[in-house]
């Protein structure tokens, strides 16, 4: 090359790297000249999301973004008890909200909520969105949840029917607005456990003028990431959502509450733990997981440490049975096995000493959680043993070939080596693993076919009508297992009507306790967030319901000060 | 060569079709499908997505409908995209996804193809070392190390640079470097050696001993003679740098095609994996092409009928 070349290309390169620096440290440093501290925080969604349309979000992604844009009848409070937020009062039989028999719910608004854009929220606005869950060209998620509303699970299989019979079943539905402030909602049965399911996000009011103009589009932003069709009541307004890259909320100045100090709060979408983690030391990140296996190094690390927010999550993990499969038809040999793992083992190996060992299915912090249950299947290699002569392997004699499956991602590898472990060392019993891709383990799961896998379950709202009947009652939608038991199935029909609280918590106790003395699942552990934020946001508060974003539920309370 | 054009483009047709058909009977042949999740979902519900989705009706009329569609410019809806049209997916990454490449790929020549003729012209000098101890090292380190490497100095250590995202030029000079390093490494080799052949060659002993300039032959002679193997591998190196690097994408947060598409493959999102295959067998396609012709124009020996 000519000396000329080398120096001009030198000097260009000079030049530009120097434009460059200049302007990243200049934008560094105007942010510390400012007197007041802008009230913004970014968060790590962790993901795109699918949609943000209330009738179909299902994601937990999805969820935490809706609660801040939008206000439903009723809302939870930080230690999971029921609040008012859209409604007066919580509906209850001496209130007049719930008629005796619990079918009819006459639930009355309060007259001073508006959307962001002024107009007033009204009991059509709940009424339209309620029919709108079960739409079925609309194929809503979690539709099911809400199928005891009359004529909701008609209407929603109507997908062959013609356009007038859809509309005869619609207007069939029963829910009503007896006036602009009174909402009124007819069940097929009583199920105490509805006002909770009021809570939730597939029941927040959508804006029927919105979705007639505009359809599906409503909830879509346009080629540059605005959503003008977009229109919630809740205390920040979505200004941009540019998809796979973020989401950008303002306060909105007109909320009818009390209006947050959060002026702005950005979403980011990083999925890579190692570049959340990275994003946050830079400051980029307000919040952030850290990479699996890095939990104790970051205990130890003088600076981090004080940063570190751990959050007890409702998820229970287990290492659940196909009962309908030899040998795991044999409930001896299933409550030795149970006895044959040591869960605080797996809790520091594989879960890196973040977790609580779980004996049951619902975990603590919800009512239904008992901790005297599975206290008889702790980890014990001698009365493992011991039921495993009982079950007709002396020794694991004649036992024939144990097979797990799982899907080979995340930690599951180490799961599965974990339990391959266990059996060998507590028991001498040799496991095949088999590391599946996630989709074909689902398809084999769904048709349960499987053998003995990894399963776990977060909560949907706080109570066992979440955890048990679609779990364990004979063939729910969720009871991979195939376990079948009448006195459970009685046990859960009963409790799932009892409108008083304290018998009906007594039934979901006794049922509950079939379950655990069955093992039809191997319960390991209760998962626990682990995160690190910033020591300059205050006033978070955290709750058992949070996302994947920990202080997803409250942020609206939460502000910066440095 | 207007008839050869011709010609490449009617096999292109052809190409994109079998391509489509054989992606179509492997996503469907593989097990598990867009609603399997562990925690299931009714039946009531699958059979309403379904529905939705076409996927109720029989196998090669989804196909039948998928090409028709292709044939009208539309590449169908996305499942795990809430309705959002494959094309508006694709169109929306693809700026990203192009100008990172584009990006990537001119650094990489800017970078290699210089280094490779010093190396050779002064060879066995202290830049002839230099360039092969370089090109060997970003040869060897994958582009996700280099990547974190690169994030910890540039972003945690010295808070330089943001550490991902799109959109400031500062998000880009990182995923850049990552995305350049191997193509630069190879560019270098490629030119060094096809430069130290071509330097050989008696033509070049010729055009000195007639007294041209030394600068005209390096020029004229020995650079455009040495570029033909570069050349020939540029076009599939344009095609995979454009046609997105999940790695780096998904590294850096980057909002572009390759991101989504593998993405689409885990969550069998079946039109967006079929748009983003058909993307790419487009995309390659007609860079070789493009590379075909630069070909001819490059050497004057080579003549397509």
């Amino acid at each position: 090359m000519q000396r000329k070349t080398v120096f001009f290309s030198l000097l260009a390169i000079l030049v530009s790297l120097s434009l460059i620096l200049t302007s990243a440290c200049s934008s560094k440093t105007s942010s510390t000249t400012t007197n007041t501290t802008p009230q913004v925080i970014t968060l790590n969604l962790g993901g795109e999301n699918n949609t943000i349309d209330p009738n179909r979000a299902s994601w937990v992604g999805e969820r935490t973004v809706l609660v801040q844009l939008f206000d439903g009848l009723l809302t939870f409070n930080a230690d999971l008890t029921l609040a008012p937020m859209v409604a007066k009062e919580i509906p209850t039989v001496a209130n007049g909200g719930i008629s005796a028999d619990g079918k009819t719910y006459t639930i009355k608004l309060r007259n001073d909520v508006t959307w962001s854009d002024g107009t007033k929220v009204t009991a059509k606005d709940f009424v339209f969105s309620i029919k709108r869950l079960f739409d079925p060209d609309l194929a809503s998620e979690y539709a099911s949840f809400y199928f005891n509303i009359v004529g909701g699970e008609d209407y929603y299989s109507a997908t062959d029917k013609t356009a007038a019979e859809k509309t005869a079943l619609k207007d069939a539905i029963g829910v009503k607005a007896v006036n602009d402030y009174t909402l009124e909602i007819k069940l097929t049965d009583s199920l105490p456990t509805f006002t909770q399911l009021l809570a939730l996000w597939p029941v927040f009011p959508v804006r029927q003028d919105m979705v007639d103009a505009h359809g599906d589009a409503w909830a879509q932003p346009d080629a540059n990431g605005a959503m003008p069709y977009y229109i919630g009541n809740g205390p920040f307004i979505l200004k941009e959502w540019v998809q796979n890259d973020h989401y950008t909320l303002v306060r909105n100045d007109k909320y009818w509450g009390t209006k947050p100090k959060l002026t702005q709060i950005v979403f980011k979408e990083i999925a890579d733990a190692n570049v959340s983690l990275a994003a946050y030391k830079n400051n980029e990140l307000d919040q952030s997981g850290v990479p699996g296996g890095t939990e104790q190094t970051t205990m130890d690390d003088p600076t981090l440490s004080p940063q570190i927010v751990r959050l007890p999550q409702l998820t229970t993990y287990a290492f659940q049975f196909n009962v309908t499969k030899p040998p795991f038809d044999n409930k001896t040999l299933r409550q030795a096995l149970a006895c044959a793992i040591d869960r605080a083992a797996y809790i520091n190996e594989v879960r890196h000493g973040v977790g609580k060992v779980a004996l049951s299915w619902i975990p603590p912090g919800m009512p239904g959680f008992d901790a005297t249950l599975g206290t008889d299947w702790t980890f014990n290699v001698t009365k493992a043993k011991a039921l495993l002569a009982q079950a007709g392997y002396p020794d694991g004699k004649g036992l024939p070939e144990l097979k797990f499956q799982v899907a080979n991602t995340g930690a599951n590898p180490t799961i599965a080596a974990f339990l391959q472990g266990q059996l060998k060392d507590n028991l001498g019993i040799n496991l095949t693993v088999d590391l599946m891709d996630p989709k074909a383990y689902s398809a084999l799961y769904n048709a349960k076919e499987f053998n003995w896998g990894f399963t776990g379950w977060g909560a949907d709202y706080p109570d066992p009508d979440d955890w048990l009947p679609q779990l364990y009652m004979t063939g729910a939608g969720n009871n991979k297992t195939g376990y079948s038991n009448p006195a459970f199935d009685a046990l859960a029909t009963q409790a799932l009507k009892e409108l008083d609280n304290t018998k009906r918590l007594k039934l979901w106790a006794q049922a509950q306790a079939l379950v655990v003395a069955d093992q039809p699942m191997i319960y390991i552990f209760n998962r626990e967030t682990f995160v690190l934020q910033k020591s300059w946001v205050k006033n978070m508060v955290t709750c058992g319901l949070d996302g994947n974003i920990v202080g997803d539920t409250f942020l609206r309370d939460v502000y910066i000060q440095k | 060569m207007g008839r050869f054009i011709v010609r490449r483009v009617l096999w292109l047709f052809l190409v994109l079709f079998v391509v489509l058909l054989i992606t179509f009977v492997l996503m469907h042949l593989v097990p598990g499908g867009p609603w399997d999740r562990e925690k299931a979902l009714a039946p009531k519900v699958v059979e309403a997505l379904n529905k939705r989705y076409g996927l109720d009706l029989p196998l090669w009329r989804q196909f039948v409908n998928y090409v028709w569609g292709v044939l009208h410019g539309d590449l169908g809806i996305s499942y795990s995209y809430s309705d959002r049209t494959v094309t508006s997916i694709l169109l929306h990454g693809l700026p990203k996804t192009a100008t990172l490449g584009i990006l990537a790929f001119v650094f990489a020549q800017a970078i290699g193809i210089p280094f490779g003729v010093a190396a050779a012209l002064k060879q066995n000098s202290a830049i002839d070392y230099t360039s092969v101890l370089f090109s060997t090292i970003f040869a060897s380190i994958p582009g996700f190390v280099l990547g974190i490497l690169l994030m910890v100095i540039f972003s945690v250590v010295l808070h330089w640079l943001p550490t991902s995202g799109w959109g400031s030029p500062q998000q880009i000079i990182m995923p850049v470097i990552c995305l350049a390093a191997l193509p630069a490494a190879q560019s270098s080799r490629i030119t060094r050696a096809s430069t130290l052949e071509v330097m050989h060659q008696d033509y070049i002993r010729t055009a000195r001993s007639k007294g041209i300039l030394e600068s005209t032959v390096r020029v004229r002679h020995i650079f455009r003679n040495s570029m033909i193997p570069v050349v020939t591998v540029a076009g599939p190196v344009l095609a995979d740098l454009i046609t997105g690097s999940f790695i780096i994408e998904n590294l850096f947060a980057i909002p572009g095609v390759g991101r989504l598409f593998v993405q689409g493959i885990f969550s069998r999102d079946y039109t967006l994996i079929m748009g983003g295959v058909l993307f790419y067998a487009l995309t390659i396609a007609l860079l070789n092409l493009v590379v075909d012709i630069l070909y001819a124009a490059i050497d004057p020996r080579i003549r397509y009928e």
